[in-house]
């Protein structure tokens, strides 16, 4: 119980198993994770947790990844919770419209592991 | 044209024709007013002669003098050119002809029966020829001789006033005519200048104006074509110009939409496939640095390295059946042919693509009879399964997919239906246009937009059809295939 309440929660939200597993291995054994493989299960996940922060894709079957974002920001939150984008678009329009739909961090996929893991942990320790 | 000018110019013409034809009557009543006044007095002069006639006779029974008898010779032989004047006055009317050559003989019968006689007695016995003068005979018949003349020139008089008044009617109406000649004649010429205008003017008019349209860029100008003249012609080169350039335009625009939408759907499929080669190339990179990157136990390791294994081949799948596809849509490829059974083969995709898909319901519908087709089984599996993987993917909320296979008039016909979104209407008709993906891309659902393109090939290679028919609920989907000979209807 005391290891459970030490980890911080991630939410990872992917249609694709070995992004999920991937993000898992990079960000470590420091976390406790969530999965969702679209926007309704990340939504259904977030009816009952409270996530320190959230990577999601951008291209979700059904809703698109932004489009839960939008959505998410505008319902009010006691703690907004951090969002870290990871999309295989990443031109700079990409990044703007993710920072837009009101993500905290944005990274272009394929990424670098080093990276993602310091973007991730900057977030939840701010 | 020609028929309204040439009415115009006999209107024209009549008018003019009745005002010379009333001149020339004028003059004719003046001809015979004339003549009339001619023959009046020849008659008046014959009268004379015959008055100097019966005073010469009485001169002669009388012996009032002494050249009594020489003045009978003279009046007796001056009668006559008097008389042959009246005749040659009276000569143009038979009523006076007539009534001169009676009054001659009347004349020659005076003088033979009763001038002569008298004169020869009086030669012989005075007091005789005096007794038998005495009676009335001679004065009766002087005076009938004079009343006729009187009545010959009466009769002309009479007939030369009456000429002279229907030439004073028919020079009143030569006036009339010629004054509604002088007044009609302009009158038509406007007339004629007006319904020339209206006939050149008008459809040259609307001809300019048709032209001006037409170099604006409004090539649905029409022009009436019904006339029979030049303008009639005229109107069908033009309408045919129109036609003709509303064409080019309608060919131009359709091939420029057909460019557009062409490279609309290149530029989405070039997104499509970067996103499809990115996903598995982000695990293949991020496993393989951790890997370099990180102390990992044996277990990670040997974990890591089947997903960066599996990933690796996934995307040299991916690039395979890519390239697979552009050919195959392209036509290059050739069919290998083998009989077998179709009901088998969709039996297998079926339970292949949704055997690990939890939302969706399989129901399968496969008759007892084997569903035997000569056709590429490899090709054809790849329909099945393209037409079933597009069934899973466009019903992301789940649902019934309905597949089945049989047989119908010589055809194996093949349907799989899901309970999805169904497909818009815009979209229909380019479903099966290599790249299309309607609003696919936008919804998040992978794919190249090759899928129905192929497809499409390949069921047309083996001679049969694709389509789809939208449902209440979803899309159904279905293909035909040529049964192979002996595996007809219930054979």
């Amino acid at each position: 119980m005391a290891a459970h309440t030490l980890r911080p929660l991630i939410l990872i939200c992917d249609d694709e198993l070995p992004l999920r597993e991937l993000i898992k291995a990079v960000l470590g054994d420091g976390y406790e994770y969530l999965e969702a493989e679209d926007a309704d299960q990340a939504e259904a996940v977030l009816s009952r947790y409270e996530p320190e922060a959230i990577v999601l894709d951008v291209m979700l079957p059904g809703r698109s990844g932004l489009e839960f974002l939008s959505e998410l920001r505008a319902r009010p939150r006691e703690r907004p919770i951090p969002v870290v984008v990871v999309s295989a678009w990443q031109s700079a329009q990409d990044a703007k419209a993710a920072l837009g739909a009101g993500a905290d961090a944005f990274v272009g996929k394929p990424f670098d592991p080093k990276e993602l893991a310091s973007v991730v942990e900057t977030l939840i320790a701010a | 044209m020609i028929v309204a000018t040439a009415l115009g110019a006999a209107a024209i013409g009549a008018t003019l024709g009745l005002f010379f034809a009333a001149n020339a009557r004028l003059k004719s009543a003046n001809a015979d007013s004339a003549r009339a006044a001619r023959v009046s007095a020849a008659a008046f002069d014959l009268r004379t002669q015959v008055i100097e006639l019966s005073q010469a006779i009485h001169g002669v029974v009388e012996r009032t003098d002494s050249g009594a008898l020489a003045r009978w010779h003279v009046a007796e032989a001056a009668w006559v050119p008097s008389a042959a004047a009246l005749a040659r006055a009276a000569a143009g009317n038979t009523d006076q002809k007539r009534r001169v050559e009676a009054l001659r003989t009347e004349i020659r019968s005076y003088i033979s029966d009763y001038g002569e006689p008298l004169v020869q007695i009086a030669s012989v016995s005075p007091s005789a020829a005096r007794s038998s003068a005495a009676n009335t005979e001679g004065a009766t018949r002087l005076q009938q001789i004079v009343g006729d003349t009187v009545g010959v020139a009466r009769a002309a008089a009479l007939d030369a006033a009456e000429r002279s008044a229907a030439a004073s009617g028919l020079a009143h109406q030569a006036t009339v005519a010629g004054i509604v000649a002088l007044v009609l004649t302009p009158i038509l010429l406007i007339l004629l200048g007006i319904w020339l205008a209206r006939l050149v003017a008008e459809p040259l008019r609307q001809t300019v104006a048709a032209a001006s349209s037409v170099a604006a860029g409004d090539f649905d100008v029409r022009l009436d074509e019904r006339r029979r003249d030049e303008f009639g012609a005229l109107a069908g080169a033009f309408n045919a110009m129109t036609e003709s350039l509303r064409t080019s335009r309608r060919e131009l625009v359709e091939r420029a939409e057909s460019l557009e939408r062409s490279e609309r759907h290149k530029s989405e499929l070039i997104t499509m496939v970067s996103h499809e080669v990115r996903t598995p190339l982000a695990s293949v990179l991020g496993f393989t640095r951790l890997l370099l990157e990180r102390e990992v136990t044996e277990a990670e390791r040997r974990r890591y390295l089947e997903i960066v294994d599996a990933e690796a081949t996934r995307l040299a799948s991916l690039v395979s059946d890519f390239l697979d596809a552009r050919l195959i849509e392209e036509g290059r490829f050739a069919l290998r042919r083998e009989p077998f059974d179709l009901g088998a083969l969709v039996r297998e995709q079926a339970e292949l693509t949704l055997a690990h898909d939890e939302a969706h319901e399989l129901d399968l519908q496969l008759p007892d009879e084997p569903l035997r087709v000569d056709g590429d089984r490899a090709r054809l599996a790849q329909v099945v399964g393209n037409v079933l993987s597009n069934a899973v993917k466009y019903s992301p909320g789940g649902g019934r997919i309905t597949v089945g296979a049989a047989a119908s008039s010589g055809h194996a016909r093949v349907w799989v239906a899901d309970e999805g979104d169904g497909i818009p209407p815009e979209h229909r008709a380019q479903l099966f246009e290599p790249f299309y993906r309607g609003g696919a891309a936008a919804a998040g659902i992978p794919g190249t937009g090759l899928g129905l393109a192929v497809s499409r090939r390949i069921v047309e290679a083996h001679d049969g059809q694709i389509g789809f028919d939208p449902l209440d609920r979803g899309t159904r989907f279905w293909f035909d295939l040529p049964l192979e000979a002996g595996n007809g209807n219930g054979r």
